[in-house]
């Protein structure tokens, strides 16, 4: 069963890999348009060879991880506050839902006028991208919680700071994760838009300036690099899941 | 009166926090800070007032606004544009996301041949494709409306898989059993069951949908409201740039809105399980 699918997904793969190297190669479809897994592949060797390729990673790893540990520090506390108080949430609702309406990268040419184009624009808009879905992931959590629960600890004169942390914070985390693995997709738009739009370095600005030289297997091998962060951070943030989860008895059928 | 504020504290504290938040930028704009805390910081009050050009004031926003609605009547030119790409690309992504999902999600095999592609799109921040879609397309129309479509076809297909995986199995057995074929299967039973998730999917992807017209159009386009925020910009019009964050806002609650008003009434025949 897992077998078929591993054969299925990876044959596909494969097949598409050769029909775009055969088109390339053949000249069916100009070479310079859409590149081919070879040349990709030789581009992305003499990148990792050059220095300038490794300044535009961690630039681009900065903007990303500067911004979301901000987002996180900010968000989980203020969503916890929000949902917590009734009164404050009110008061924060126009802000937060208008935010959220607007994609944050519309901010970019106001965060440029503010910041500059070195990295603190991108780590401002990676910021705006990723605290708003981790905010209102935690604030949701907390308004979701098991009132029985509450109640219960209530009748047995539990304290506010005990409810809190016994019972509204472990029933929050499965709903911040969800929260972190949104944002962490919106911060890595941020990066790239950020890039893309106005900077001096990272890998966003890589593939700017491959498109403008006609590069595209660098081009390719840019947007490559983004795929892999995204899988990789995903990943990471399903491993913390699981480990903050484990104490949880599982409910529903068992898997 | 108590009653009153009891009854409407949710619009009352929300405005209290609008209206303080205006009132507070208005002040650092004009210097009414600067000037009230004079005698208490002394010479470090000036830095209290804010120039204009940085952070604009709602009063600049508004005057700004009335010009370009009513005045010039820019900002419609702009509309236009930026409506006519949106409404391609999301349709485009529906035309292709809807029959892709709904088929990944009844075929176990196609679902498997496009799983790959799927993550590794996913995955990808799909706006990194730009440079590669204006070296294919140029910068005009196409490009804005392929990176829309790039942008929103996920979420669709994807509702669309989880719609036709969570059909109740029970109904499908009758169905069989009364030896319905595959066409009556999929009219009678998966596509009203799929609506929600559809609807669910096409929300997200109208959010999507506004991310690509602002990226579409703030990197190297000449028309659209990304574009007249991008010139703004690099003018330092700081209050053009506010006004089309606000036209942004507007567009993308009003679009939410009327998807949710759909999908309440779409939703109306379904007899209610829940408490």
């Amino acid at each position: 069963m897992k077998l078929e699918r591993y054969l299925i997904g990876g044959g596909t793969l494969l097949v598409f890999l050769l029909a775009w190297e055969l088109c390339a190669d053949s000249g069916a479809i100009n070479p310079l348009l859409i590149s081919s897994p070879s040349r990709i592949a030789e581009a992305g060797a003499a990148a990792m060879s050059d220095p300038d390729f490794w300044t535009d990673v961690r630039v681009s790893a900065n903007e990303f991880i500067l911004g979301y540990v901000a987002a996180i520090i900010v968000g989980v506390p203020l969503g916890l506050l929000l949902g917590t108080s009734r009164r404050l949430s009110y008061i924060f609702a126009p802000f937060v839902d208008t935010l959220n309406a607007v994609p944050r990268v519309a901010l970019l040419p106001l965060l440029i006028i503010w910041f500059g184009i070195g990295i603190w624009s991108k780590v401002a808009v990676v910021f705006l991208g990723a605290v708003i879905p981790i905010l209102i992931a935690a604030l949701s959590g907390v308004n979701t919680n098991e009132a029985r629960f509450v109640a219960m600890a209530k009748s047995f004169s539990a304290s506010r700071t005990k409810i809190f942390l016994s019972i509204i914070l472990p029933g929050t985390v499965p709903y911040i994760f969800t929260g972190l693995k949104y944002a962490a997709g919106r911060a890595l738009l941020g990066v790239v838009v950020g890039e893309l739009y106005a900077s001096t370095a990272g890998v966003g600005r890589m593939i700017a300036d491959a498109g403008n030289m006609f590069q595209t297997d660098t081009l390719f091998f840019g947007v490559l690099i983004f795929t892999a962060s995204g899988l990789v951070v995903v990943a990471v943030l399903d491993r913390l899941e699981r480990r903050f989860e484990r104490w949880r008895p599982g409910v529903g059928a068992p898997t | 009166m108590r009653r009153f504020y009891l009854q409407h504290e949710r619009a009352i504290l929300g405005a209290v926090g609008i209206i303080a938040f205006l009132i507070l930028w208005e002040g650092f704009a004009r210097g009414w800070w600067a000037e009230l805390l004079q005698p208490l910081l002394g010479p470090q009050a000036a830095r209290l007032q804010l120039r204009p050009i940085f952070i604009s004031s709602p009063t600049r926003i508004a005057r700004a606004a009335f010009d370009m609605i009513f005045v010039t009547g820019a900002i419609w030119k702009d509309f236009g544009w930026s409506g006519l790409e949106f409404t391609l690309g999301v349709a485009l992504a529906l035309a292709i996301g809807i029959p892709l999902g709904l088929a990944a999600g009844w075929y176990r095999r196609l679902s498997y041949a496009v799983e790959p592609f799927l993550t590794a799109l996913n995955a990808t921040p799909q706006v990194a494709f730009l440079p590669l879609l204006i070296l294919w397309v140029g910068t005009g129309l196409a490009c804005r409306v392929l990176i829309i479509v790039l942008l929103a076809v996920l979420p669709i297909a994807i509702g669309a898989v989880a719609a036709v995986r969570t059909v109740d199995a029970r109904l499908i057995r009758v169905a069989r059993s009364f030896s319905a074929n595959d066409a009556l299967l999929f009219r009678s039973i998966i596509l009203p069951s799929s609506v929600p998730f559809l609807l669910a999917g096409a929300r997200l992807a109208v959010g999507r949908g506004m991310i690509g017209i602002v990226v579409g159009e703030i990197y190297g386009s000449a028309a659209g409201i990304g574009a007249m925020m991008n010139q703004a910009g690099s003018r330092f019009e700081t209050d053009k740039v506010f006004v089309g964050v606000l036209a942004i806002a507007v567009a993308g609650v009003g679009l939410v809105e009327g998807l949710r008003r759909i999908e309440r009434r779409v939703e109306a025949w379904r007899p209610q399980v829940a408490a």
